[in-house]
């Protein structure tokens, strides 16, 4: 607060305070501008998508093209997600400890960093390009299929859940790895009963996140998962709905009713990613404090 | 705080079994409805797409089956019954030799007859306003750029056009109706032909690319001053307006089932392949509309579906251009001509 | 091994050695046939992308790189990446323009002026659009932000500005200009949250100490915040970009799929991920399908230097610090 020395007249200071005072409101504007986005686009989901938020939503099926005014939905879309996002995790959550435990484990640094590396990489690979991988991979020749979409989701997630997993397992202290090894107990069995149980909350963590994300990508599933049928379907064999691909298909219709159901359907989707992202968060700050707190 | 812990993580839970027993109840409640019978699935054309969507009732009720169509566009479904992920692709738009060979082995069959209108957006002008092809051929070159212009004027007379700008809506994607108006054009505007000729997709000079019929209408309806082309059931359900077309004899035509099957009968023999044109019809069709065009389904010779999809097939052209169908659409049942060649390709289909 | 030790065992675990190891190996094994598996899928990306521009890279080599065309037209197909790398360096590196100055608002705001209690909770909300879905921002796009920018902003901007080419007449609704606010949106809070972190790390002395001197905050900010995170903004930024480039789905609900290089920023505009994104599945011909996936080659390369540029960054200054940071925000 004092000036001593830093001024020449009292202009100075007015001026220097009054650049301050700027700076300052700018910075309050740009936070007001952020949550203003943000609201903006809360209640325009919200609002837009009320007349068609209902149950039909997830119990009717979309009929394409329709002349009557007959109830739709996007059934196979919700159903199509919950296969889609269940199996990518499936395929995505052990892969992900095991390369977290490999790299904390068991290998040297030059591995680590090397291996590290590579799950950045992976990590910035673009959606859609992962979507052309997993097509020149998995659907040419074979058509399209629930698999390959999940595929396609999973090697999204792996980088996520894997990082996730690092960053509890460096908060395990090696005192408690020690001591184990000590007592006689096997490193297998350390790592499995001792250090990875003291995880399941970071990884839990992860993997919510994980799953938010994915629940929500397009881009992979387009080439992957998208001639699909109407009616509902739980068989990955067959390419599935998706609720991402679906709003993106209703977004260019020229039908307001499409439009509203593409709005509830966000409107669910975000109350989805919502919920996990909060609930990771809660979750991830609790195990931290358990971790944290020996 | 452990049992608070605990009860928001029981009650999470909970929420999360009740929301998924809700989602896997009412999709079951949805399956029950239909048979347990074989899927045929389909993609391409969006074109025909309308109708498609009107088939797939009638054909679950007939034989049982469960149609999926995915209206990717006339060029993806070739790439995907090509590629054999789908068990029959649609096409407005006939295939090359180029594409033949790729198919390996596939069959073109002519089943349905529509047209394309051209849709605009202009709340101050008359629906059916008169438009020629020269003078659309312009707009879609970009040299015509105001509603107000002179060319057409000429053929408005009567009409008090405002100044408001032309925005084009045209496919990004390759499309057979895109096939369709740029045939046209190049029919009837030598200077298209040069510049831009006929393909399922061309480097347009002007306007805003969509994806699909539905994604043009959607532009158009959404804009004020467009003008986009689409199969004209398109243009009906999003209450658009579209042009009446100049054609070869000088008179106004609409895209309705009298136009549309008096451009048909100007081409009343499919060639080797099955393919028809019957863009801009010559002097002696009176009423044709000019933008009118067959539909091709294409399936593969041989195929395991075979029994499934000759069934699929003879119901399509058949009893699926029946007036329950088709009507409302303004698609228009297929000629005798045509039909009986349709018929004897789909006998050829065999596993 | 004291003879306590060996007392101690030796009854246990007559076998000691090679039981435990057979798990232990087991493990490792599992373990690193997992890492390998992870390398190996990398590798296959790369290599699949490749193998599919296949055809597309033997006919045109680098000089599709340059080629402002993408003709399909049969007979005369043409096809060149120019025009879609100049839409996306346009419209991220506007992007990245506009979002700095919004991001690193945020972050000091968060760090140096937000009351405790609002801290939190803002974090969490800026986050929280992080958060959104590309899709569901592309269909706000679509519906409400490109139709208001067409008939409110556009035309202001044009009549005010419009002697500046990028400034022209409005246009339809989907635009460049529409993807780039977009675009923000998207890469804002990552920004922003990567910012906030760097800034709540600078040490309490340096600050302190300056505001002793009787420096303003914002002199504070600009002489000692600015420079200890500068190494990592920069590293933010980069990764931000490297969004903005990756993003094909909200972009190309919005921008209109035009495929000319112009400098007006209300007309239609195309970008790498989504041309390809708009054009995949309909594509006719093998070498269309295969210049598409050399696009996605192009975005591969670009999105792997800027992804390693960061990482490099971010060593870099982590070494100056003496910190090691282990994973992002």
């Amino acid at each position: 607060m004092s000036s001593a020395g830093f001024e020449l007249g009292g202009n100075h200071l007015t001026r220097r305070r009054r650049v301050n005072l700027g700076m300052e409101m700018l910075a309050w504007l740009a936070a007001t501008i952020a949550l203003a986005v943000l609201g903006i686009m809360v209640y325009a989901v919200a609002g837009r998508g009320s007349s068609e938020l209902n149950l039909d939503l997830i119990t009717k099926q979309p009929i394409p093209f329709s002349l009557t005014n007959a109830p739709q939905g996007l059934s196979n879309a919700f159903a199509g997600t919950i296969v889609l996002v269940a199996f990518a995790t499936a395929m995505a959550l052990p892969v992900g400890i095991l390369v977290a435990v490999y790299l904390n484990e068991f290998a040297p640094p030059s591995i680590r960093n090397g291996v590290t590396l590579i799950l950045d990489i992976l990590n910035g690979v673009p959606a859609i390009v992962i979507g052309i991988f997993v097509y020149g991979l998995l659907v040419l020749g074979n058509g399209q299929s629930g698999f390959a979409g999940s595929f396609a989701l999973a090697c999204l997630m792996l980088p996520l859940v894997a990082r996730a997993t690092m960053e509890v397992l460096v908060l395990v202290p090696n005192s408690l790895r020690e001591a184990a090894l000590g007592l006689g107990i096997a490193r297998w069995r350390t790592t499995l009963s001792i250090v990875l149980p003291q995880t399941i909350g970071g990884i839990l963590t992860g993997t919510v996140l994980a799953v938010a994300r994915v629940a929500g990508e397009t881009a992979p599933l387009l080439f992957t998962s998208s001639l699909v049928g109407n009616k509902p379907s739980w068989n990955p064999a067959h390419a599935l709905q998706s609720i991402p691909v679906a709003i993106f298909e209703l977004s260019e219709s020229p039908d307001p009713k499409d439009h509203a159901r593409a709005w509830a359907a966000a409107f669910v989707l975000l109350l989805f990613i919502l919920f996990a992202s909060l609930g990771a968060r809660w979750l991830a700050l609790r195990s931290r404090r358990k971790l944290t707190a020996r | 705080m452990p049992k608070l812990g605990s009860l928001i993580r029981i009650s999470a839970v909970v929420a999360a079994a009740a929301l998924l027993a809700v989602a896997v109840v009412g999709t079951a409640g949805a399956s029950r409805a239909s048979h347990n019978g074989t899927t045929i699935t389909g993609a391409g054309s969006s074109f025909v797409s309308p109708l498609v969507a009107q088939w797939v009732a009638g054909i679950g009720a007939a034989y049982g089956y469960e149609l999926q169509y995915s209206p990717i566009g006339s060029g993806g479904g070739i790439a995907a019954i090509t590629g054999r992920t789908v068990d029959f692709g649609a096409s407005d738009a006939p295939l090359t030799s180029d594409q033949f060979n790729a198919c390996n082995g596939c069959l073109q069959i002519p089943w349905a007859l529509g047209a394309t209108a051209i849709m605009f957006n202009e709340p101050s002008v008359p629906n059916l306003l008169h438009m020629d092809g020269p003078t659309l051929a312009s707009i879609f070159m970009g040299q015509i750029k105001t509603w107000n212009d002179p060319a057409i004027k000429k053929l408005n007379p009567k009409v008090s056009l405002p100044s408001t700008a032309i925005t084009v809506a045209h496919r990004s994607d390759n499309s057979g109706t895109t096939y369709n108006l740029t045939d046209y054009l190049s029919h009837v505007s030598p200077a298209w032909q040069a510049q831009f000729g006929t393909a399922v997709a061309v480097n347009w000079p002007v306007g805003v690319g969509a994806k699909g019929s539905s994604g043009v209408a959607g532009v158009v309806a959404s804009t004020q001053g467009a003008i986009g082309y689409a199969d004209v059931a398109f243009a009906l359900k999003n209450h658009l307006k579209y042009f009446a077309m100049k054609n070869a004899s000088g008179f106004f035509t609409t895209p309705g089932s009298r136009g549309i099957l008096a451009a048909a009968s100007s081409d009343q023999k499919p060639d080797a392949n099955n393919a028809l044109s019957i863009v801009n019809p010559p002097k002696k069709y009176p009423v044709a509309y000019p933008i009118s065009t067959f539909t091709y389904v294409i399936v593969p010779q041989q195929t395991a579906k075979a029994a499934d999809l000759r069934k699929f097939l003879f119901w399509a052209v058949t009893k699926g251009q029946a007036g329950q169908y088709t009507a409302a659409l303004r698609f228009v049942p297929i000629p005798k001509s045509v039909l009986v060649v349709a018929e004897k390709t789909i006998a050829k289909i065999h596993s | 091994m004291s003879s306590v030790d060996a007392a101690a065992e030796a009854p246990r675990r007559p076998f000691t050695g090679r039981r435990v190891r057979f798990g232990d190996l087991v493990l490792q094994l599992v373990a690193g046939a997992a890492a390998l598996a992870t390398t190996v899928l990398v590798g296959l990306i790369i290599w699949k992308v490749i193998d599919g521009a296949r055809l597309s890279l033997s006919k045109y080599g680098l000089g599709f790189v340059t080629r402002i065309a993408w003709n399909p037209v049969p007979g005369h197909e043409l096809y060149g990446a120019a025009s879609f790398l100049f839409g996306t360096a346009v419209t991220s590196f506007s992007a990245l323009l506009l979002a700095t100055p919004l991001a690193i608002g945020i972050a000091l705001f968060l760090t140096e002026l937000a009351p405790r209690p609002l801290q939190a909770p803002v974090t969490a909300l800026v986050e929280t659009l992080a958060a959104i879905p590309s899709v569901v921002i592309g269909l706000w796009g679509i519906l409400v932000l490109g139709p208001a920018l067409r008939d409110h902003v556009e035309p202001t901007l044009h009549s005010v500005l419009g002697f500046i080419p990028l400034f022209g007449p409005k246009g339809a609704g989907p635009s460049v200009f529409t993807a780039i606010v977009v675009l923000t949106i998207m890469i804002l809070p990552i920004v922003a949250s990567i910012s906030r972190e760097l800034f709540l790390g600078v040490p309490h002395e340096l600050k302190e100490g300056a505001l002793a001197l009787g420096t303003t905050r914002w002199e504070m900010v600009r002489g000692v915040m600015f420079p200890y995170a500068r190494g990592g903004i920069a590293a933010a930024l980069i990764l931000g970009f490297g969004r903005a480039i990756g993003e094909a789905i909200a972009v190309t609900q919005v921008i209109g799929g035009g495929v000319f290089i112009h400098w007006n920023l209300f007309g239609t505009g195309d970008t790498l991920g989504a041309k390809i994104a708009a054009s995949y599945q309909g594509a006719s011909t093998n070498l269309q399908a295969s210049s598409l996936i050399y696009l996605g080659l192009i975005l591969l390369v670009f999105s792997l230097i800027v992804n390693l540029a960061a990482q490099w960054v971010v060593r870099r200054s982590a070494r100056k610090h003496g910190i090691v940071r282990g994973g992002r925000a």
